[in-house]
């Protein structure tokens, strides 16, 4: 074969983001947020840390004096929305089918049939899932990481992108620290080692203990 | 787990970018990728394969460059002719 015959690839440069679809739409979902003047606070965490149940008792509590409202993704059933229903708040259910987190067109799409301006605070409780939420912008104000006592210390060293990516940590199931023997320093600690300076709440949504400071951090009252 | 949705993106860009620079075959399509992104890099490279078939990306490399934070961007691609 001669050297002509050789088909020699054309190297161009690109210069994308591989999520630009993603993080444009997340642009405008935050931009049709700030119009409608509406806070947006999504929540994550792995399946079973709780946060649907400190959802419930949050909706419950703010419902009775502001206009919230609670769009929750899972694979598959409509359980959860059904249950945080029960608070008086309108909650739509996400189910993703496989895919194992939410992204900026799902969120839009649930969003076609709401009016924002309607609603003060919007919840996003994000599916189970503490790798792949994370590098998906749903053009929330504020994210919410969530890790129970009944999971081990070093989860955010574990899983560090995510306790990057999330403005607060929420360590749950307070009430039942001592009886797993939930070492807390050390979870503070590796908080602050992977993220320096976040902030952490404490809760119960149970007996709702440091619920107010929660609700202190959502509503972003420094 | 997600790291097929990423690869179609990967291969959704890059043959928007083959049909703007006029190419018929993609060879090698290179990314940067920061340990923030997220992404494991052997579950890219084997949903990668499964996202150019039957697409004009079909057969092609994936170069991966380790860079920095977040970084999950397409750099550059090899394109015939």
């Amino acid at each position: 074969m001669n050297g002509s015959a050789v088909m020699r690839p054309r190297i161009v440069e690109v210069r994308e983001r591989v999520l630009k679809q993603n993080d444009l739409l997340a642009r405008e979902l935050r931009q049709r947020f700030q119009e409608a003047g509406v806070r947006v606070v999504s929540m994550v965490s792995s399946p079973g840390a709780g946060k649907t149940t400190l959802l419930e008792k949050t909706l419950t509590i703010l419902n009775r004096g502001c206009r919230v409202a609670a769009l929750v993704g899972d694979l598959a059933t409509e359980n959860d929305a059904l249950r945080l229903q029960r608070s008086g708040a309108p909650v739509k259910q996400i189910t993703t089918g496989t895919t194992c987190h939410l992204d900026a067109s799902m969120i839009s799409t649930a969003l076609t049939d709401w009016d924002l301006k309607g609603f003060d605070i919007l919840f996003i409780e994000n599916v189970g899932n503490l790798v792949c939420p994370s590098s998906y912008d749903l053009g929330e104000n504020l994210r919410a990481v969530l890790i129970s006592t009944t999971e081990g210390e070093d989860k955010p060293l574990k899983y560090p992108t995510i306790f990057n990516t999330a403005d607060i940590a929420v360590i749950t199931k307070i009430d039942l620290a001592a009886a797993v023997e939930f070492d807390l320093k050390a979870v503070h600690r590796n908080i602050q080692t992977v993220r320096p300076g976040m902030r952490v709440v404490e809760v119960s949504a149970k007996t709702g203990t440091g619920i107010d400071a929660w609700l202190e951090a959502i509503s972003f009252r420094k | 787990m997600h790291e097929l949705s990423i690869a179609l993106n990967i291969v959704e860009i890059a043959n928007e970018e083959l049909t703007r620079h006029g190419g018929e075959r993609i060879r090698a399509v290179h990314i940067q990728l920061g340990p923030l992104a997220g992404v494991a890099k052997e579950a890219l490279l084997f949903s990668f394969g499964l996202a150019c078939e039957g697409t004009a990306a079909e057969g092609c490399r994936l170069v991966i460059e380790d860079t920095k934070g977040r970084d999950l961007d397409i750099v550059r691609m090899e394109i015939e002719p």
